[in-house]
């Protein structure tokens, strides 16, 4: 078993009186992909979150380089922020900065990187991703996939330990969640910690080393992909698999009645291309 | 008509070289607006900053206090009796009436700076300084490099009506015999009996300011604009 890179025991969270987190334990592994699935109001974000100090855990602690940084003071904070990167559902890019400055600015005002390294860095990520040319774009010229793209590409250039993903594809419209998505493949190929939040149940059965089922704010249930998704169920997991597989069969339901229809028509190669890919976008492949 | 004009001009302007009132009195409003303006700019960051982060993270209790103790102060006292307390009984001591009046109209600009200052800052998503505090930036770091720039993109308009305000509101300085470009005029009405011309021309370069200050602020939103980075019309 590879090293241990978090070790989370008994979080809890409270928002005043609502208790969100309680007590939730587990372990994040150097290399594995762990998503985190489940309803909504279940816990996964603020767990995700408290990952980071973006929340302020209530009780707890989190032991991330030997030390229990839920006690630690702000300085070593910031600097086990660093060292983790973080995706949001709405990108965060910076509005008044270039595609460029967004991802050379940390670099260089928290490791102290040269900017022509850090230039180069960023363009070399870039070009990872395919947008080498947006380089001195804004981002608001960018579409939603190449904003989440960029954004994924700003926290490796802080070369990150672990990364943690916030629902990236949620906000996206659906033709542009296969780019973001990819990318994501491909890091988790490279080796890459991740801790994902998503509700793309293709994903989690294909990239995933071990599932998460938060309900309640606990982890009602946790396995391979293959056991979470394949196995039988009862309780909540059931439920929430069954919902979740009754989307998917309605999704595809639409693309065989769509197909059908459209069967004896002209269609056009490029409106055939755009159909393809908004039922291409994270549905399951037929 | 036009003999009796050319005589008032010269009355008024020219003979006894009255024009220096007005030249004077020109450079002391600029010099006391401008310098007014920066030191107002100074405290309403510093005192935006604290009262936002108070009030989003609960930290600075006591400096928060202070901060809302003078917003409140300023705010709710006339312009005019905090220029004469600053005159005579906080800066007594002070020879200087320009540099008293730079005090004074700092201090008073700097509350109403803040407050649009914070309404910038609390008008940016929370989600752009968590994104900058995951990255490993300090919370000033984020505050400066981050939000600081879009804030104040966001609300120019509004700071620099503030700062049309202040350059206007100078002309009360005559009230510590500080001769600026409205005690010129005064100044010259009272030597000369005649009203019509100082006080109009008076008005004319005031005008002028205003709308030269109005036409460089909306050349700076325009560049802002065409940068592409305007924060306004963009949900990144």
């Amino acid at each position: 078993m590879s090293e241990t890179l978090l070790k989370i025991e008994n979080l809890t969270k409270s928002f005043g009186e609502l208790e969100v987190l309680k007590g939730l334990s587990t372990e994040i592994r150097k290399g594995e992909v762990v998503v985190m699935i489940g309803p909504s109001g279940g816990g996964k974000s603020t767990f995700l979150r408290c990952m980071n100090l973006l929340e302020r855990p209530t009780g707890g602690s989190i032991i991330f380089d030997g030390i229990d940084i839920v006690q630690a003071d702000e300085k070593t904070k910031n600097r086990v922020r660093s060292e983790m990167g973080m995706v949001f559902q709405h990108f965060n890019l910076f509005p008044h900065l270039t595609i460029l400055d967004n991802i050379t600015l940390a670099p260089k005002l928290v490791r102290g990187v040269s900017a022509a390294d850090a230039e180069k860095k960023a363009r070399e990520l870039l070009k990872l991703v395919g947008l080498a040319d947006k380089a001195k774009a804004y981002p608001q010229q960018l579409s939603g996939g190449q904003k989440q793209r960029v954004a994924i590409v700003r926290s490796l250039a802080m070369e990150p330990k672990v990364m943690l993903f916030d629902e990236p594809t949620s906000a996206l419209d659906p033709e542009m969640v296969g780019e973001v998505l990819d990318v994501m493949k491909d890091l988790a190929k490279d080796g890459m910690t991740m801790v994902v939040v998503t509700h793309e149940m293709r994903f989690a059965r294909d990239v995933a080393t071990r599932v998460l089922f938060l309900e309640g704010g606990r982890i009602a249930a946790e396995g391979t992909p293959a056991a979470i998704f394949d196995g039988r169920h009862d309780g909540r997991l059931g439920e929430f698999l069954g919902k979740v597989r009754v989307g998917t069969e309605f999704r595809d339901k639409v693309k065989s009645e769509l197909f059908d229809i459209l069967k004896d028509r002209e269609v056009s190669e490029e409106e055939l291309a755009r159909l393809k890919d908004l039922l291409a976008g994270g549905a399951p492949a037929t | 008509m036009l003999d009796g004009l050319i005589s008032d001009f010269t009355q008024c302007f020219v003979k006894n070289g009255r024009w220096e009132y007005l030249w004077n009195g020109l450079g002391v409003t600029l010099e006391v607006a401008l310098a007014a303006i920066f030191l107002g700019l100074a405290l309403g960051f510093l005192v935006a900053v604290v009262r936002a982060t108070h009030d989003r993270y609960g930290r600075f209790r006591l400096l928060d206090l202070v901060a809302k103790v003078y917003l409140t102060v300023i705010r709710g006292t006339p312009m005019v009796v905090q220029l004469l307390i600053t005159y005579y009984i906080i800066l007594r001591s002070v020879d200087s009436k320009v540099l008293i009046a730079i005090i004074a109209f700092g201090l008073n600009s700097g509350a109403y700076q803040a407050e649009i200052i914070r309404a910038g800052i609390v008008s940016i998503d929370p989600g752009q300084m968590e994104a900058a505090r995951a990255l490993g930036l300090s919370y000033w770091r984020s505050m400066v490099r981050i939000i600081l720039p879009q804030a104040v993109r966001n609300i120019l308009p509004a700071l620099g009506n503030e700062f049309i305000v202040l350059m206007k509101d100078t002309s009360i300085v005559g009230y510590i015999a500080l001769i600026d470009l409205a005690k010129g005029g005064d100044i010259i009405r009272s030597q000369t009996y005649s009203v019509y011309l100082p006080y109009l021309t008076v008005a004319a370069v005031y005008l002028i300011l205003v709308m030269t200050f109005t036409g460089l602020l909306g050349r700076l939103e325009r560049y802002l604009r065409n940068t592409g980075a305007d924060p306004v019309h963009n949900d990144s």
